[in-house]
């Protein structure tokens, strides 16, 4: 699972991310409803009918998605946007299945967008409205991915200086030149690229991967990882506590932990990206607003503005020329081949038969 | 001081906590029974695949080993403090019940963090040893089953203490002095009055700790090596993840079972060490 968020059992949500909802708050929505009652019941299909719900990751994100996402949003077409954090798959198919659907877009990770995709949870996207043409990854029929996030070696500059750090993953397999403590995360995803590009795979011949080749490989690395970290905060914190030296990590969990003064840094020599989605589910009451809310996101100036406050990089092409050079020194260049971008249509399909296979050998 | 209530007044007072149970316990779990049965239809499919996977009894084998363990350092470790416990007066008792309660009042998540600053490599431990060794001494503690040990035997300890300190609490203190004037040693007042009195208070805690250790989540993921993994995190794995209701039902249901059998065994022995006394 890719915790690259704080999710229902990662410690930074559980330390006090949650929204909480206000005793304020709460008397509003007490009064809205009461008014409403008073009005009658047309008056919440009315109010409804002018706003959608999409689900989001809290903290800086929801800061970032709420000021160039959704409020222009609502400013342009007079739709209003509710954003709700916490949101995790097993609730969105308990909505689906009960054709009660309160999210009208969802908002996730790869494994999450595409096991909602084999379960049939989303409706396809209706290219009438959503241009998908201008974006550099393409995916399947029935979600859109919104930008790239990139995962690398995280290291102590302090205790490690340029020449003291594997910079890619060659040299992250190569523990006699580069000793340390290291540590990868627990699921295969991510693992087995890295693996393969270590083993001298060429980048642009990942796809589909060599599962034999890969899982060799890391049986070298096997010995050498401390830990198998569960949760991403750890990939950083285990980091600054001087538990590891070295870690498979996210830039947008490292350069927060750098801004609040951590000695922590990522090598953007060879970095595996990853996109985030957005998915409409099925029977929900505003597909064409929620349609239509994905189309605005992927516009490439909101999606400039999107990642200028936020450490990713767009999916849509144009949005690059419209960033600044300070927000594109903080993206990997994905021009150069070793920026290598996760295929999650090949994991959709590998996914559950791998990771049982990986945690059997994690087992031994 | 027992009071005889009527049938009516213990239906009225056992009813609140019954609809209580019925809603929010027994109907959920019906639900996971019923999810673990049916899928489209009704299938064996969940246990035929937890029968015969060979991870989930790697896993199951690791869950309930982890879990014994666990159970007997707190078993050891909480009639030690028990015993020490009610030797005390009440008054200084006290602080000492706090001491022991502390660990109920703390997130598990931030114990299972501070344990890291404890146990590390780069810990408040090893910095010790490195300190006294001038460098050469250094223990593996993180990362592996003794972390996972130690940090569910921390969270376990008061439901060790608590009842067993109460069952010592509750004996009759001439049965030690007439053992005294007969001429026992303590070792023999021990092993012939004292521990078989208290058994009752060690199978309840033996029971609680057990029944929690086995559906432990959060430790073992953050204090574990790679092959400290446990039950919970398959569930957790299949409902989250690849969204198998199916299989995660049926992991559920096993390890329900499984503590239910582990719990009317002890609830035997009890009984059967009852009949014996």
């Amino acid at each position: 699972m890719n915790k690259k968020f704080p999710q229902r059992n990662d410690p930074a949500r559980q330390s006090g991310q949650a929204v909480e909802p206000s005793r304020r708050s709460i008397l509003k929505t007490a009064g809205i409803l009461a008014g409403s009652s008073v009005l009658g019941f047309p008056a919440i299909v009315r109010a409804q009918a002018k706003s959608i719900t999409v689900t989001c990751w809290g903290g800086s994100y929801e800061a970032a998605v709420r000021k160039s996402f959704a409020e222009p949003f609502t400013k342009e077409t007079g739709i209003g946007v509710t954003l709700v954090n916490s949101a995790d798959l097993p609730r969105m198919k308990v909505q689906v299945d009960s054709k009660n659907v309160s999210w009208d877009v969802f908002d996730s990770i790869g494994p999450q967008i595409m096991a909602g995709s084999e379960a049939g949870l989303w409706e396809t996207i209706d290219t009438a409205i959503v241009d998908t043409s201008g974006l550099i990854q393409q995916t399947g029929p029935d979600h859109v991915g919104t930008y790239f996030y990139a995962g690398g070696i995280g290291f102590d500059p302090a205790r490690h200086p340029e020449g003291k750090h594997p910079t890619n993953f060659a040299e992250f397999w190569d523990v006699k030149a580069f000793p340390g403590r290291r540590g990868l995360r627990s699921r295969i995803s991510e693992n087995l690229e890295m693996a393969l590009l270590a083993d001298g795979v060429d980048p642009n011949k990942l796809y589909p991967l060599d599962i034999e080749r890969g899982f060799k490989a890391l049986d070298r690395i096997k010995p050498a990882i401390q830990k198998w970290i569960e949760t991403t905060p750890e990939t950083v914190t285990l980091i600054g506590s001087k538990e590891l030296d070295f870690t498979y990590t996210y830039l947008s969990r490292v350069l927060p932990a750098k801004a609040a003064g951590m000695s922590v840094a990522i090598s953007l020599r060879q970095t595996l990206n990853s996109l985030e989605y957005l998915a409409v589910p099925k029977y929900g009451k505003k597909t064409k607003e929620a349609m239509q809310y994905v189309a605005f996101c992927l516009r490439p100036k909101q999606q400039a503005a999107f990642c200028e406050q936020v450490t990713f990089s767009p999916n849509a092409a144009k949005a690059l020329e419209l960033a600044s050079e300070q927000a594109k020194a903080n993206m990997p260049d994905m021009n150069d081949p070793n920026c290598v971008i996760i295929n999650d249509a090949w994991w959709g399909k590998h996914y559950e038969q791998l990771q049982r296979r990986f945690t059997e050998w994690m087992l031994t | 001081m027992m009071h005889k209530l009527n049938t009516g007044t213990v239906v009225a007072l056992l009813l609140p906590l019954c609809a209580l149970m019925l809603v929010f316990f027994l109907w959920p779990l019906g639900l996971v029974g019923w999810t673990s049965i049916y899928d489209n239809g009704l299938t064996l499919d969940g246990y035929t695949r937890v029968a015969t996977s060979s991870l989930i009894h790697k896993v199951m084998a690791n869950t309930l080993e982890i879990s014994v363990i666990a159970t007997l350092t707190s078993l050891v470790l909480g009639y030690a403090i028990a015993m020490h416990l009610a030797r005390m007066s009440p008054a200084r008792r006290g602080p000492y019940l706090v001491m022991v309660m502390l660990p109920f009042w703390t997130s598990i998540l931030v114990k299972s963090f501070a344990f890291t600053i404890v146990l590390g490599n780069a810990g408040i431990i090893n910095q010790f040893l490195q300190w006294i060794s001038g460098g050469s001494w250094h223990i593996e503690m993180l990362f592996n089953r003794a972390a996972v040990v130690v940090g569910m035997t921390n969270y376990l300890l008061p439901f060790m203490v608590l009842p067993i300190m109460a069952s010592l609490l509750n004996q009759n203190r001439n049965l030690k002095f007439a053992a005294e004037i007969m001429g026992a040693g303590p070792l023999r007042i021990f092993t012939r009055i004292t521990l078989p009195l208290s058994l009752p208070g060690v199978f309840a805690g033996v029971l609680m700790c057990l029944t929690l250790s086995l559906g432990m989540y959060i430790t073992p993921a953050l204090l574990g090596g790679r092959q400290d993994m446990m039950l919970a995190n398959l569930v957790d794995f299949y409902t989250r993840q690849t969204l198998d209701w199916t299989l995660a039902s049926a992991i559920a249901i096993v390890l329900l079972v499984f503590s239910c059998a582990l719990i009317l065994m002890l609830i035997r022995a009890q009984r059967n060490q009852e009949a014996a006394n």
